[in-house]
């Protein structure tokens, strides 16, 4: 609740939140493609209202350890995951947890904008449909509009709901993305790299949605763009070939790292 | 480094180079022209020839009468409508059998020795010749299971095996070609698997799926020699009722008729082709039709 009140995402004053229990918690995460171990033993939790970004050079299993987060790596036949990763203190890889539930309690936004072929309003209405969410058709696009809205999309496609989402700019699809992910309702939002395929005017409005959108949800962001997760989020979380190496306040992270790699990342001496 | 040397666009080697290209893309343009003029020429030949012939012995009668022993009373109605009725048992084997198939070894099968296996038996069963077909319908459908000789039903069955192979692979192929990133992105909102393959891999692919599977049925509806082997090549003089009566079909009708030493039945022949050709016109313009309704963009 505190953590809400805060308006500068950099701000080091926080409350002792570590002592809650986090919405999500990893520890000693692997994950092996065939032999290849491409995570080496991750341990981060991720919290309520606050944004945390992942950073790194390429390759170094940022979006693998997204992946693990909703499980999407079990779409890939030769990824193996190991350790545990518990979502409100449940083990999301047990037996007893759904993964299509999982997906839905935590959402995804990818790296390449990716709408369906298919209608705005659809694109949005998809997730509440197949959920169950709305009870009839005005509770659907009361869904719709709300999600778009927070998407900051409303107003530029509320005339032209029934065009194809595939027809939409750049980060006007993102946004779209955005919203059929929020449309769900998810506790957590991952966004891989959502911002690598935009312009500085659009990646300046997803950031500023990030903003709003913190506080109602947990966010886990990977980002390429140094000043981007200095201005987005509160924690960051370094990896460097397969680990992370430092993870802490963003304001730490950036002004006073405790390992050497780690400054020589974000001062830009190598990437 | 010769960087000097690259940068004088405008001496005279460098036009002669240019003038080579234009040469080049000229003699591509006559050659790629002489091909396309060859087969159309053949098309036009044989439309031609048969038109020719056949317009005079295209008429209502004709299209009404069936087979008969004389030729001013023989038609082809009995053979088409036995067509139809064939292609009709065909289409509704092999269509959701082979998209079921396609599907599944997709999106569901795991990638071991096994599928590995079907897919190359898949892959030689295209290209197996059809006769061969046409005996193991007469093994299976005629000897071991009974069913009546020389019906669509069996001949529409003999095909569909024929065509099933083809509708498989092009399926699967238009599967493939459906995005990762839609999948991902449907899976990421909380989509099952049948949920995704349902609502998006499907109608994406079914464009592909559909022109794969009118294309083999053309190909089916042009058969002769495994509608041989099951009998569908006796003299039938009553149009089928339905798909377990006696009957006849387009292509072997043609075949019968131009067999005939009657002088009188070179002009049916001809008739029956220009009908046969018709139907696959048809045929082929429905499957364009489809394509483009149900084609989307990414
Ligand atoms: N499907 C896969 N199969 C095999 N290896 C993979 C697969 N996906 C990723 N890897 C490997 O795992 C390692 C981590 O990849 P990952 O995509 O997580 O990197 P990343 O940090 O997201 O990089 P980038 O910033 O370029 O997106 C890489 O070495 C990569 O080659
Ligand atoms: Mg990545």
């Amino acid at each position: 609740m505190i953590d809400t009140l805060i308006p500068t995402p950099t701000d080091t004053a926080e409350p002792a939140v570590e002592e809650r229990t986090p919405k999500m918690s990893a520890r000693d995460v692997k994950v092996f493609y065939g032999a290849k171990e491409a995570l080496k033993g991750v341990s981060i939790d991720i919290h309520d209202d606050r944004v945390t970004a992942f950073i790194g050079p390429s390759g170094c299993g940022k979006s693998t350890f997204l992946r693990c987060l909703n499980r999407m790596n079990d779409t890939i036949p030769s990824a193996r995951v190991t350790g545990t990763i518990e979502l409100d203190g449940e083990d999301i890889n047990s037996a007893a947890m759904d993964v299509v539930q999982l997906r839905a309690r935590v959402g995804m936004v990818f790296q390449k904008p990716n709408p369906f072929p298919k209608s705005i309003f659809e694109n949005v209405a998809y997730g509440p449909r197949i959920h169950g969410l709305a009870e009839n058709k005005s509770e659907l696009e009361a869904i719709v509009e709300k999600s778009l809205k927070r998407a900051g999309l409303w107003d530029e496609v509320k005339d032209r709901l029934n065009e194809s989402g595939t027809a939409l700019s750049g980060g006007q699809q993102q946004r779209l993305c955005i919203a059929r992910a929020i449309a769900v309702d998810p506790e957590v939002i991952l966004m891989d790299e959502p911002c690598s395929a935009l312009d500085p005017i659009a990646t300046a409005k997803i950031e500023e949605l990030i903003h709003e959108l913190r506080g109602r949800y947990a966010i886990a962001i990977v980002t390429h763009n140094m000043q981007q997760a200095a201005r987005v989020s509160q924690r960051t979380a370094f990896f460097h070939l397969g680990e992370m190496v430092e993870y802490g306040k963003t304001s730490d992270i950036f002004t006073n790292p405790r390992e050497q790699r780690t400054q020589d990342y974000i001062t830009g001496r190598y990437g | 480094m010769s960087s000097r040397a690259a940068s004088r666009w405008t001496d005279g080697s460098m036009g002669k180079r240019v003038a080579k290209r234009y040469a080049a893309e000229r003699r591509f343009r006559l050659f790629g022209l002489a091909a396309v003029g060859l087969s159309l020429a053949f098309l036009a030949f044989l439309l031609i020839t048969m038109l020719m012939k056949g317009i005079g012995g295209l008429s209502l009668e004709f299209l009404s009468n069936s087979d008969a022993t004389e030729a001013a009373n023989a038609g082809v109605w009995g053979a088409l409508k036995g067509s139809l009725l064939t292609i009709l048992v065909t289409m509704a084997i092999a269509f959701p059998i082979g998209v079921l198939s396609a599907l599944y070894l997709e999106e569901f099968a795991p990638r071991n020795r096994w599928t590995d296996l079907i897919e190359v038996s898949i892959n030689n069963l295209a290209a197996v010749p059809s006769i061969i077909f046409g005996l193991l319908g007469l093994a299976v459908f005629l000897n071991f299971m009974h069913l009546p000789r020389s019906a669509p039903l069996v001949g529409g069955l003999t095909l569909a095996l024929m065509t099933m192979p083809v509708i498989v692979i092009a399926g699967r192929n238009a599967i493939k070609s459906v995005p990762p990133s839609i999948r991902d992105a449907a899976l990421g909102v909380g989509a099952s698997k049948m949920q995704v393959v349902f609502h998006h891999v499907l109608p994406l692919a079914l464009p592909g799926i559909l022109t794969g599977t009118i294309i083999g049925m053309a190909r089916a509806l042009g058969e002769t020699a495994p509608l041989l082997m099951i009998g569908m090549r006796a003299f039938i003089a009553t149009p089928p009722r339905g798909i377990t009566d006696p009957s006849s079909v387009l292509p072997v009708q043609i075949f019968l008729w131009s067999d005939e030493v009657d002088r009188a039945f070179v002009e049916k022949t001809s008739a029956a082709i220009i009908v046969l050709l018709i139907f696959m016109l048809l045929m082929n313009g429905l499957a364009i039709y489809l394509r483009n309704k149900f084609e989307r963009r990414w």
